[in-house]
């Protein structure tokens, strides 16, 4: 085993509490580092969904002509805010209200298709330009009425459900940002007293080091390792944590939220998202552990 | 090998030492002797380039140590074995991982470890000690550590800095007859002492050090009068 990893090792295992609390420390940073990732990717997915998925219905006229009603949907595909435009006849309007009312067949026995009235439907790439591209729809001749079908809690209006779906992530966000700068500042200090104690009852060590002609950098390395060790184990736990409880709440969540994609719906997608959060944690925890360690080193030294 | 010239080297309003100069050749066995407070200690120190002097010049194989920069001075102790009064062994490792530092330091593969470790502590006596603590051994054992690690990476000079000073008459022959078998061998030894019967016994050249100043060795009759 190299001789840096040996005596880091060494020294975790000779103060078991001091390392403890550096690993417990750094878990529950990357646990809630975790948590937070899976909540802003899960908001994002929401306001995502609720951004892309058709919502504008635009009812066209009984006598609009299938030229007019061409004509409109080329306009609206042309249209740089708008995307996915659909054309619904009669007959697929009543089959969608027969396949809703499936389990009440006296409901889809007493309508004719002649009653539903064919539409346009589309989605936005921005929120934002919904109340102007409505407006702009309702003016339309052949268009009878123009309906939303994104609604949350109490809100009627599209604005609203943007405003409070915005709302949300930009609390998820920031909220979790600070508490996550929080952390890991709590983490950095925790991992500098600690290297700073080694180092302090190292200093005969040192000096011997020194006197053999060991460079800096070697009389770094094993301080250094240690810190990316409780670092690694502090990432690992927490990522670990937080795979398990998403694992065990997904059903639950999946769900409450039906069919709003707030989680990868296969094992892959899960997986993949998982791996993309710990290597930025392993990134961020290994640079946090170098950075913590050298400071503490060079502040000692330089006493 | 080692060149002093003009050394000069002040703690505050105490001089340690005043225009000192002297030379060591290769492969001489020379001590430094003096009582307390000489300045022995503070020529090995300016030696290892510990300190820097106040004034003057100390070459080792022509090379000015008082003008090397900070990040040369790690590859310039590695030419040079040390052995101290207070051993500076590690407490927390054995004998045989004391004897490796050195050549983790100076980067010798791992493999060749075994083998040059087992050479060395066969040379002081150590190979049944070799997988005890430091606590475990006695101050003779202690220094035999220490001369061990100052010989592993095989250095042209071994500097001693009062390495009897702890321990007893029979020990401290026997540790210096070590060392006189290392000089044989083609080392080069420089050590300090204030053991005026280890010197007279081991018959090698002497630089007298009084109140940081190097003095002529009176000749035996004249001291004893």
């Amino acid at each position: 085993m190299n001789i840096h990893l040996k005596t880091a090792l060494d020294y975790i295992r000779r103060t078991p509490f001091q390392a403890l609390a550096a690993t417990f420390v750094l878990a529950i940073t990357f646990f809630v580092v975790s948590v937070l990732s899976i909540l802003v990717y899960s908001s994002g997915q929401l306001l995502r969904h609720f951004e892309t998925r058709p919502q504008v219905i635009a009812f066209l006229k009984d006598e609009a002509t299938s030229e007019q009603i061409a004509a409109l949907q080329t306009k609206l595909t042309r249209d740089s805010r708008v995307k996915n435009v659909t054309y619904i006849t009669k007959e697929q309007a009543l089959a969608i209200y027969k396949e809703a009312t499936a389990d009440n067949p006296l409901l889809s026995e007493l309508v004719s298709p002649s009653i539903f009235p064919a539409s346009l439907e589309f989605s936005l790439n921005d929120l934002s330009f919904a109340q102007a591209v409505i407006d702009e729809t309702k003016k339309e001749g052949v268009v009878e009425s123009v309906g939303f079908t994104a609604n949350l809690g109490t809100e009627n209006s599209l604005n609203d459900v943007v405003s409070r779906l915005r709302q949300l992530t930009f609390y998820i966000r920031v909220g979790g940002g600070a508490l996550a700068l929080v952390l890991a500042g709590t983490s950095f200090l925790v991992l500098v007293v600690i290297i700073g104690m080694r180092m302090t009852t190292r200093r005969g060590e040192v000096e011997i080091l020194d006197l053999i002609g060991a460079t800096p950098g070697f009389i770094r390395s094993p301080i250094v390792i240690e810190a990316l060790v409780y670092a690694l184990v502090g990432v690992l736990v927490g990522w670990l944590l937080t795979l398990l409880l998403t694992l065990y709440a997904t059903p639950s969540l999946v769900s409450y939220f039906g069919e709003i994609p707030i989680l990868p719906k296969t094992t892959g997608g899960i997986l993949g998202l998982f791996g993309i959060i710990l290597a930025a944690e392993l990134f961020t925890g290994l640079a946090l552990a170098l950075l913590g360690s050298l400071l503490a080193v060079s502040r000692v030294r330089a006493r | 090998m080692i060149k002093v010239v003009s050394v000069t080297k002040r703690f505050g309003d105490v001089s340690a030492l005043e225009d000192i100069d002297f030379e060591v050749e290769e492969g001489e066995f020379v001590f430094i002797m003096g009582p307390s407070g000489a300045g022995k200690t503070t020529i090995i120190k300016l030696l290892l380039r510990e300190l820097i002097p106040d004034k003057g010049q100390i070459y080792f194989d022509k090379v000015d140590i008082t003008k090397l920069r900070e990040k040369e001075i790690p590859s310039f102790r590695q030419k040079i074995g040390v052995v101290f009064q207070d051993f500076k062994l590690l407490a927390e490792r054995t004998v045989r991982e004391n004897v490796e530092v050195p050549l983790a330091v100076i980067g010798i593969p791992q493999s060749e470890w075994k083998g040059r470790v087992d050479t060395i502590l066969e040379l002081v006596g150590l190979s049944k000690r070799s997988e005890m603590f430091p606590s475990q051994l006695s101050g003779g054992e202690l220094q035999r550590v220490s001369l061990a690690r100052a010989l592993i990476v095989n250095p042209k000079l071994i500097m001693a800095d009062e390495p009897t000073g702890n321990l007893d008459w029979d020990t401290s022959q026997a540790i210096v007859e070590l060392f006189e078998k290392i000089n044989k061998e083609g080392k080069t030894v420089l050590m300090a002492t204030h053991n005026r019967a280890i010197v007279d016994k081991l018959k090698k050249r002497v630089i007298l050090l009084k109140d940081g100043k190097v003095v002529k060795p009176k000749p035996k009759q004249e001291e004893a009068q």
